[in-house]
Order: structure tokens, then sequence, then C-alpha cells
């Protein structure tokens, strides 16, 4: 019995090792992957990453790098943003009452159907070029599933801890304070995650389609004009804001939760 | 301390009065029970699982509606929020993005206590239940039995008039429910409320109460109400031993096995019975067509 005991505890230190330690490899090994399929192409087919950084160095020199940017940050602010706001009521009423959700999924699930891109185009018409246009298609793309996300969670809020707060005294408007707005932030948090990548993909689509600036235009342009460094600096930049965002973002409420949610 | 509780609430005593209660109109829970709680009184309620307990409480705290006859405190039904109410559910609720001692101050936060007031009030009660020490942790990091102390000190953080208590203290060992047992009886003894608890302990029942109600099957209501004339002051090695504490004991354990032996009601049988009256109501009613015609 001792000995097994004995027996089981390094065994489990050493399992626990390599959880930490891959993860560091992925973004590297990718790099190593583009740079041996990069040696079989000439460089204005598929740059080496130097190439790239090298593009990325002129375009920041020439400080033109940081109004492209600072373009789809402001679009992404407008459409996320304003899908926050009206997921959250939305989420919240379609939760709370049962003839607005009856009400509300249908037109959810219809908007899911369709691509979100599909409607550039007439918002382009409406609208022309720029950024209403895309704001708009962000919307349409981010709010629909967050007003989903956040509904069901409203919805799996359990009674019991509604019931136990009304005992104690609380009111209408403090059950919503103290209950159902803590119980639901796993659920807000997932909502913000699923709105926040889906808005994203709207926005470069959007913008390879209905801009003249902005990360997805620099893609785009750098087709049309045969330029493959650019293009690649462009799909970088698209990762890298994402994958930057859900760090210090999502990452950072999340932690907030977590510890109550597994515990 | 507070004022106690038999003061607050005055002479009026909680009037259960011809009490009907069925989940949709099909499982008939209670067919016109009756029932005075005392103010102050420490009534203890067992019964068979599945005899309705949980569903009396339920009624009593205004959560469900009576079908007919009336619950009333000084005259009036008892609604969820009425900060006179207590109740501890049978299985703890607790809040998990809350702290422990934040859980205990949670209802004196709904009232507008200020915080260095509610958190000394909160601290009270926490260590009165016997978990000073464990205030910061987050509650699903405590073990069952701790998470239904802390429910235990959230409920009586509040100094309610009128406690309901389901199985408070059904996930804890022996030893500790038996100290615990000790602790609430002090706490009643200084606030006086008016408590019902349910248990599914005759020892338990015994030790707290005045007056023990032995529930039977649905829809049976009380079986019997057994006056429990146990002297106060209680503690365990004096009151457990005496003549008494095991005569009560007997006759529950005989009561309780009268109550489980009853033949529970066979739903598909009651059916099957409502099933044949309509088939027989049907051919009547064909029959006499029949000779009409
Ligand atoms: N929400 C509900 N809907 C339908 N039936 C219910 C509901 N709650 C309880 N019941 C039924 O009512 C009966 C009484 O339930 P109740 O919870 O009051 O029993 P109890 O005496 O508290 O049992 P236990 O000692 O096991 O907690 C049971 O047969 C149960 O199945
Ligand atoms: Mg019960």
């Amino acid at each position: 019995m001792s000995v097994a005991a004995k027996d089981a505890v390094p065994k489990q230190r050493r399992f626990k090792l390599p959880e930490y330690s891959w993860s560091w490899l992925s973004i590297p090994s990718l790099l190593v992957a583009w740079m041996l399929i990069a040696t079989q192409f000439p460089s204005y087919i598929l740059p080496q990453v130097w190439d790239v950084a090298h593009e990325g160095y002129i375009w920041i020199a020439d400080g033109e790098l940081f109004p492209h940017i600072w373009a789809s940050f402001l679009e992404e602010v407008g459409g996320f943003g304003a899908a926050i706001i009206v997921s959250m009521v939305a989420g919240f009423l379609a939760g709370f009452f049962k003839g607005f959700r009856e009400y509300m999924v249908p037109l959810n699930g219809l908007f899911m159907a369709i691509p979100p891109i599909a409607w550039a185009p007439l918002m382009l018409i409406i609208f022309g070029i720029g950024y209403t246009t895309i704001v708009i298609v962000i919307f349409i793309s981010a709010v629909n599933p967050m007003i989903l996300t956040i509904m069901e969670g409203v919805l799996q809020i359990q009674g019991q801890e509604v019931r136990a707060a009304r005992v104690l005294g609380a009111k209408r408007w403090q059950l919503f304070l103290y209950v159902y707005l803590p119980a639901s932030l796993p659920f807000v948090t997932a909502a913000l995650r699923i709105g926040f990548s889906q808005a994203w993909r709207a926005l470069v689509a959007a913008e390879m389609i209905g801009a003249t600036q902005g990360v997805g235009w620099m893609v785009q342009m750098g087709g049309e004009i045969g330029n493959a460094r650019q293009v690649l600096l462009g799909i970088v930049l698209i990762g890298l804001f994402s994958y930057l965002f859900e760090r210090l973002f999502f990452r950072q409420i999340e932690k907030r939760y977590e510890v109550w949610r597994l515990a | 301390m507070a004022e106690r509780a038999v003061e607050r609430i005055g002479g009026d005593n909680l009037i259960i009065e011809n009490l009907h209660y069925s989940y949709g109109g099909k499982l008939s829970i209670f067919e016109g029970l009756n029932l005075d709680v005392r103010p102050g009184e420490f009534l203890a309620v067992i019964g068979p699982s599945g005899c309705g307990k949980t569903t009396l409480l339920n009624l009593l705290s205004g959560f469900y509606s009576p079908e007919r006859g009336s619950v009333r405190l000084r005259g009036k039904p008892i609604a969820p929020e009425d900060p006179n109410l207590g109740y501890v559910f049978q299985a703890a609720t607790l809040f998990p993005w809350l702290s422990a001692i934040e859980n205990v101050e949670f209802g004196l936060r709904m009232s507008g206590m200020p915080p260095k007031e509610r958190r000394e009030r909160a601290q009270r009660y926490f260590d009165l239940v016997g978990l000073s020490g464990f205030e910061n942790y987050l509650v699903l990091r405590l073990s069952g039995g701790m998470q239904q102390r802390v429910s235990l000190a959230r409920c009586l953080a509040m100094e309610p008039t009128l406690l309901l208590m389901d199985e408070p203290f059904g996930a804890l060992d022996a030893i500790t429910r038996e100290s615990m047992n000790d602790e609430l009886l002090r706490i009643w003894d200084e606030l006086g409320q008016t408590v019902l608890f349910i248990t599914h302990d005759i020892d338990e029942a015994v030790y707290l109460s005045d007056r023990i109600v032995v529930f039977s099957r649905p829809p049976g209501g009380i079986y019997k109400v057994v006056k429990n004339e146990l002297p106060r002051p209680r503690s365990g090695p004096t009151t457990r031993t005496a003549d008494l504490f095991w005569k009560y004991k007997k006759e529950l354990i005989a009561d309780i096995a009268m109550v489980t032996a009853q033949r529970p009601t066979d739903e598909a049988e009651l059916a099957e019975l409502k099933l044949s009256t309509e088939i027989e109501r049907k051919a009547e009613k064909q029959a006499s067509r029949d000779t009409e015609n």
C-alpha cells in the first residue's frame, strides 16, 4: 500500500511537466516550415520570413502601417461595440421573457444561416465604400451568435440561487445586479469571445470588398498588385491582433471566474 | 445581541389552515392540512422521503401558493422576501462567485447594512457555525458539510423570527451534527425564533424539538403529533440518555415503520382505476342513449 503510494507521486510529476512545455514550439515550428517551403519558390511568389519582416519595417518606417491598423481597429470597435450593447440587452430580455425569446430565436437562426459577407454588396449600394458599410457587416455577423449565447446562459442560471437570494431579501433589481449578472459572467465572456472572432473575420472580408484602408484592404491590394510580401504581412497582422486580443483581454476576464466555475 | 424574536413577532401563531396542494393537479400532496405553531416553538417534522416536507416549506415561504386553505403569520400570507423569514434549503445553494464570508454577508448587503457592520455580524455567525479560518475560501472549495454550515450562517445572520430548515444537517457527520444541534439550541434559546425543522433523523428530532410532527405518505398529511416533554436546557449526555428520550425514540421508530409500510399510492393502478371508471361512465352514457332511442 505505502509502496504504491510512493510510486504514484513521482509518476504524477513526470506527467505534469510536458503539459507546460510544448506550446512554445508551435509558432517557431510554423516559421521553420514556412522558411523551408519558401526555399522552393522564388521570392516574388512565396517570400521568406525575413522578406515579410522587412516589408513590415518599410511600412512602419513610411508611417503607413499605423493608419491601416487604426482604421481596422475603429471599425472593430464600432461594429463589435454596438453588437455588445445590443446582444446584452436582447440576450437578457430573451432569457427572461419567453415571448421575446420565441420572437427572437427564429430571427437569429435566419441571420446566422446567411454568411455575413453576403450583406456587403447591399450595404455598399446603400452606404457606399467606407466605415458605415463595414461596421454594419461586422455588427450583423457578431450580434446573432452573441444573443443566442447570452440567452442560453441566462436560461441556465439555476432557479435555486435566485430563490436563495429572494429569501435573503433581494429585490428585483438586486436579483439582476447581484445574482443574474455575476452568474452570467461565464456566458457573457463566451459571447464576447465568439462575437469578437466573428466580427474580426467579417471585418477582414468586408475590407477586401468595400474599403480603401485597413488590414483586409492591405491583403486584397497586395494580391491585386502581385505583392506577395504585403499579402503575407497582412495575414500575419490579422492573426497577431486576434491572438493578442485573446491573450490580453478574454484571458484576463476569464481568470476572474475560472476559479469559482472550475473549483 | 438582537432582541428576542418572540418579542418581535408578538403572540401570533403561524397558522396553517385546511391546506390543499397538488403538483399540476395530478399528484396530490396535501388535502386539508391543519397546524398551529406557537411563536418561539421548535417544531420538528419527520416523515418518509417524498411525503411533502419540502413542499410544505415551499408553501410556508410563499414560493408556492396553496390551492385551497391558507398559511398565515399575523393574519397574512408570507412572501419569500419577508425579512422575518429564514429558509435553509435542503441542498446548500450558495453563490459560487462569492467567498464563504461574502455569502454570509449577502442578505445584510441586500438590506443596505454598511460594510463594516455587516462584516462583523457575518463573522459572528461564521464563527458560530465553526468555520473560522475559512472566510476567504471560495464556497465550491469547501466540503459538502461546510457548505451546508455556510448556508446556515447566511440564514441566521439575517436574524429571522421564523426559521424554516430543510434537513440542514443531513450532510454532516454524526459528531459535527451533534455539536451543530447544540449550537442551534443555544442560538434558538437566545433569539427565540419559531423553528420548523425537517429531518430524517429521529434522534435529532427528539433532541431539539418541543413537538414532533410525523407525516405519512401523500396525500396523507399529518399522521401524528408527539408532544416532547424533555426538560430544557438540553445537553448531550443528560438528554440523550434520559428514559424519556428513549421512550420517544421507540415510539417514533414504530410510527415511522408504520407510515413507511403504508402502501404507496400506486400511480399505474390509480390511472387504471380512473380509466376503468371513464369506460364505465361512457358505457353508461351509451346505454342511457340506447334506451332513449
Ligand atoms: N416540482 C415538482 N413537480 C412535480 N412533483 C414534485 C415536485 N417537487 C416534488 N414533487 C413530488 O412531490 C412529492 C413530495 O416531494 P417533497 O420534495 O415535498 O418530498 P420530501 O418530503 O421533502 O422528501 P425528501 O425527504 O426526500 O426530501 C414527491 O413525490 C415528489 O416527487
Ligand atoms: Mg425534501
